[in-house]
């Protein structure tokens, strides 16, 4: 009995794998998961690539970003990607370290020149600008810039900066806005801090049964309860400080066998038919210039984004951590 | 013919020293006051207690080092001797292989258990518990045969009665008996020999 | 024997893989670091205080059981509480947050000052999974007091007091040192709900500062360190337990109804007023997850997602129970043999390293596995085999300790009589089968809901063709489909239930 049970899942399995093997060509890529859930931007992604390369695009997926840099690290060279799709701009530097990543080939100047982007591996497909979320209907002035809300009393949920990349994001905004009484603004945060969560998806789930005045999220998070709930009470606060903004890369790696699908598939990626998918399902923002987007884009706030070095930061990152670990202390 | 040779067990403080030949298809009856280690010579036969020296010889084999399962003995403890969670009869059946319904039956009328088989064993009196196991005991084919105050919980009618079937199959199987006992009537009924201890 | 060995096996491989990755081995150097003693002392407070509060409150609880065997919906009440110490903590922390968070349909009534995050939201947490989880456990040894003990303690008229002392507590002893050691360790070993109810960085556990190190600094040095101190101080504490937990001594079963003593009106109120507020209190987190289920999005494309996950979480938890529960079997064998010869000590260890899987963080065990067989196998088709094979180790630690019990008290009262009557193998099986089946239905049971609420390893080996319904919640979750959320919440909830009254069903019939 213990023997055959695996010995099925084992069948099950090779069937499923060999159904994409006998295609001409497999274009695998390392994502996070919800990229290919069946709501996320993955099924279309696929679809419509699919359509002008006579291959067959395979996603595999990690839990998040980060798990698919640790895969990376882990096998090396042995690595079955030929594109890593899904890490945010802070782990670019630590990926470099791997000596797996190509140089990226693509022509960017249809960037948003916002973007500033000068990276010659990771190609960015989408970005976004972390905001306290609200609830309009609850609180008709909001706070109009972080240190107001640090001094305020409304009550916030945030991430862990250790397990979550939302987290780690009001981590380097705090660092921005208080270089030098960091300590004192987290003290004075946690003295209205609801709860840190493990992951953004605790937290705002918390926040939607009312747990909190505010909660760290994305710009266009209301963009979603727009869309698919027709809800617009939900707004994102602006800050006047300016925003941190998070983008996310992809690169092919260095090791792919084949190296001119894998640049065809970061080409496609910045190209008009990807970056008009990309908002409406990962919801998040596009990163190439005059994409047409859905009126529910256009009532969200614009932040300025505060400029960030990212190789000085992914340095400082652990003794960022250390800090907030002993000043968040209620 | 059973050998007992300088055979000595120890229990906590006490050394107990034991050394006597019985003969094939002979009943003992053993008899002594409390704690002078009676059960403990029954359950040393058996296998269930180690002794520390001496040997003990069954038709000039030692069987001493011997596991439980491999002596030629049947043993009755003086309490726990059913299963509890199943009936009666299952309880009968489990230490009798190759014994037919019938036989039990029949030995079960003799023993007035016959109405109890299909009971559960908490149903029981003491007395025909006792019976039932006496009854268990001596249908199994091992022709050494342990019983630890088989009688003790039965009335002077019912003594009478289950000691006759006793003797009875003794006789007819060619067992050798051991049983502990502190009724003179019980000696003077069975016993071949009386082993004072 | 040979599944003990193949358990430490795995361990051992998997601490092997993570070893050799890193080259060096654990990094010291944070044992002198603050933070370090900050998870130890936090570590060990919260879980003290959890399985305190948990054990103790039990304990009137299980004798409120005990003495009215005619209290409504008694069946209903002990399976709720199975249903709360195996319920996936997502659901819970959701409804508790609904409940009792800000905006709480409870809150209200509880005052300006109240705040579920922090120690005490962590303690609710804790005390609300593992309360049932005791009173389950304090219940069923109550009910293992012979009748006679009652009919003696009438006859020799002792006092209310002398009752408890003399009669209840011998019975309760050896299981309260058990179950107060695995409370303690499920809760010094908590996770989830710490990060979610936590309300900082203040509260952070050895199994939080595990997962932030191995995942997100890749510091497989640190995560070393911390994991062999998190596996000397469980497996230290549950050493000491097994130690001083002496066999029990225990009645055969008796069959008939039990003389109870009768006790006074005001303790008849007061009992069922407990029993009252433990069932609204396990139900209350459990029905707040309605409103969710009611705005939920039925289209097609859900409800066939839910019906996959459904099947897939089934099939899972069926292999992975059956096979833990055949896997405790075979480990208590060579457990029992050594009890049975007086070997004491060579049992202690041989159960030692049978429950070690209960100490050793999940985490590490994944992670480890991962890195090792990563380059080695393809594990995006074969990933599932891992998944199976982590759950059964994470559950083996239950599924002993629930038959443990009853198989020593089957060997305490008949394994002489079994060896007298020179039975087969066969036999002897057949007999000890009809003596603990009602033990096996109900741990297969608790160990299959266990199976089928994992994400943790699902996380790292699962595949995202195959989706568990339990992973499937996560990903509603972490897609602002809160509402769909809930809905397959509560179809795990029904799911759950379901096996429980039939397996609850089948037990009386047994």
């Amino acid at each position: 009995m213990k023997k055959i049970i695996p010995l099925c899942l084992v069948a099950l399995f090779s069937g499923n794998a060999l159904a994409a093997d006998n295609n001409t060509t497999t274009l695998n890529v390392y994502t996070y998961d919800s990229f290919v859930s069946d709501w996320g931007p993955g099924p279309k992604i696929k679809a419509a690539f699919e359509k002008t390369c006579a291959c067959t695009l395979n996603f595999i997926a990690e839990e998040d970003g980060v798990s698919i840099l640790n895969r990376l690290k882990i096998e090396g060279s042995k690595a079955k990607a030929d594109v890593i799709l899904g890490l945010d701009h802070a782990l670019i530097r630590e990926a470099k370290k791997t000596g797996l990543i190509a140089t990226h080939q693509q022509d960017l100047t249809n960037l948003k020149p916002s973007l500033k982007w000068s990276d010659d591996s990771f190609v960015p497909y989408d970005f976004g600008y972390f905001a306290f979320i609200y609830d309009s209907t609850k609180i008709a002035t909001p706070v109009t810039s972080l240190k107001e809300l640090v001094n305020s009393d409304a009550s916030i949920i945030y991430q862990d900066p250790r397990t979550s990349t939302v987290g780690q994001g009001l981590m380097f905004w705090i660092n921005a806005v208080y270089p030098n009484d960091t300590s004192a603004a987290w003290k004075s945060l946690a003295s209205h801090t609801v709860t840190v969560t493990k992951g953004w998806y605790e937290g705002y789930s918390m926040f939607l049964k009312g747990g909190s005045d505010y909660v760290l999220s994305y710009t266009t998070s209301p963009a979603y309860h727009l869309i698919a709930e027709s809800e617009s009470k939900y707004k994102a606060a602006a800050f006047s400080e300016g925003h941190i903004a998070q983008v996310e890369v992809a690169a092919a790696l260095n090791t792919s066998k084949q190296p001119k699908l894998a640049q065809d598939f970061l080409q496609f990626l910045i190209s008009d038919q990807a970056q008009q998918i990309l908002p409406v399902t990962n919801w998040m923002l596009p990163v190439i210039k005059n994409v047409k987007l859905d009126a529910a884009f256009a009532t969200l706030i614009a932040p300025s984004a505060i400029d960030m070095d990212i190789e000085q930061l992914s340095i400082e990152r652990k003794n960022m951590i250390k800090n907030w670990r002993s000043s968040a202390v209620k | 013919m059973l050998e007992i040779n300088q055979l000595n067990i120890q229990l906590g403080n006490h050394s107990l020293n034991y050394h006597r030949q019985i003969a094939t298809s002979a009943i003992v009856t053993l008899q002594g006051i409390s704690g002078v280690g009676k059960s403990s010579l029954l359950l040393c036969i058996a296998g269930f207690i180690k002794a520390q020296s001496g040997s003990i010889l069954w038709h000039g084999k030692d069987i001493s080092q011997m596991e439980v399962e491999q002596r030629p003995v049947a043993m009755l403890f003086q309490e726990n001797n059913l299963f509890e969670h199943i009936s009666v009869l299952q309880n009968v059946r489990l230490g009798l292989v190759n014994t037919s319904d019938e036989d039990i039956l029949q030995s079960a009328k003799q023993l007035q258990i016959a109405e109890q088989l299909h009971k559960m064993p908490a149903q029981l009196s003491g007395g025909q518990r006792q019976r039932v196991g006496i009854l268990r005991t001596l249908l199994r084919p091992e022709p050494l045969i342990l019983l630890d105050e088989p009688f003790a919980e039965l009335d002077n009618l019912t003594r009478e009665i289950t000691a006759d079937w006793v003797a009875q199959i003794a006789l007819s199987r060619n067992k050798t008996l051991i049983l502990v006992t502190h009724q003179q009537e019980d000696v003077e009924k069975l016993a071949t020999q009386n082993w004072l201890l | 024997m040979f599944c003990i060995l193949l358990i430490c096996t795995i361990t051992l491989l998997a601490f092997y893989g993570l070893i050799a990755f890193n080259g060096q081995g654990a990094d010291l150097s944070l044992l002198k670091d603050s933070y370090f003693h900050s998870i130890l002392i936090f570590s060990i407070k919260q879980a003290l205080l959890s399985t305190l509060i948990s054990t103790v409150l039990a304990w009137p609880i299980a004798r409120a059981l005990y003495y009215y065997p005619n209290l409504i919906f008694k069946r209903a009440f002990l399976s709720l509480a199975l249903l709360c110490f195996v319920l996936p903590t997502l659901v819970l922390i959701t409804g508790f947050v609904s409940l009792l968070g800000r905006s709480g349909y409870v809150t209200p009534l509880l005052g300006p000052d109240w705040n579920l995050y922090g120690l005490h939201g962590i303690l609710l947490a804790h005390v609300y999974m593992n309360l049932p989880f005791a009173i389950r456990a304090f219940h069923s040894q109550l009910q293992n007091i012979p009748q006679s003990s009652w009919l003696l303690a009438s006859q020799l008229k002792l006092s209310y007091w002398q009752k408890i002392c003399l009669v209840e507590w011998p019975v309760l002893r050896a299981n309260f040192s058990l179950t107060f050691g695995f409370i303690f360790i499920l809760c010094f070993n908590s996770f989830a709900v710490v990060l979610a109810l936590g309300g900082g960085p203040q509260s952070t556990t050895f199994e939080v500062a595990i997962y932030q190190a191995l995942k997100y600094d890749f510091n497989i040095g640190e995560a070393l360190t911390l994991a062999w101190s998190q596996l000397f101080i469980a497996g230290a504490f549950f050493l000491l337990l097994y130690r001083s937990n002496s066999v029990s001594w225990l009645s055969k079963d008796t069959h008939g109804n039990y003389q109870l003593p009768t006790n006074s009106r005001w303790q008849k109120i007061s009992y069922s007023l407990l029993y009252t507020t433990t069932f609204i209190f396990m139900l209350t987190p459990l029905l707040a997850l309605l409103p969710g289920v009611i705005a939920a999005d039925y289209s097609r494309a859900i409800i066939g997602n839910i019906i996959e996950a459904l099947s897939l979480t089934l099939v899972l938890g069926i292999v992975c129970a059956s096979t833990a529960l055949a896997m405790a079997y075979a480990i208590l064998l060579p457990i029992r043999r050594n009890l049975l010869q007086g070997k004491t000590t060579r049992a202690l260890l041989l159960q030692w390293l049978a429950n070690h899987s209960l100490i050793a963080p999940a985490m590490v065990l994944s992670v480890g596995l991962y890195i090792l067989f990563l380059p080695i196998i393809d594990l995006d088709t074969l990933g599932m085999i891992f998944v199976v094979i982590l759950n059964i180790m994470l559950v083996l630690p239950f599924a002993i300790q629930q038959i443990r019990a009853r198989l020593l008290q089957y060997d305490n009262d008949y394994a002489v009589l079994a060896q007298s009557l020179k039975l087969s193998t066969r036999q002897k099986l057949q007999i000890e089968w009809h003596y603990s089946k009602q033990v096996f239905f109900s741990t297969f049971a608790l160990v299959i809901m266990l199976a089928m609420g994992d994400v943790a390893i699902f996380s790292i080996f699962g595949s995202d063709q195959l989706k568990t319904l339990p992973w499937l919640i996560y990903q509603y979750a972490s897609s602002y489909k809160i509402n769909e959320a809930s809905l397959a919440s509560a179809v795990l909830l029904l799911l759950y239930a379901t096996l429980l009254f039939n397996l609850e069903r089948a037990k009386q019939h047994a």
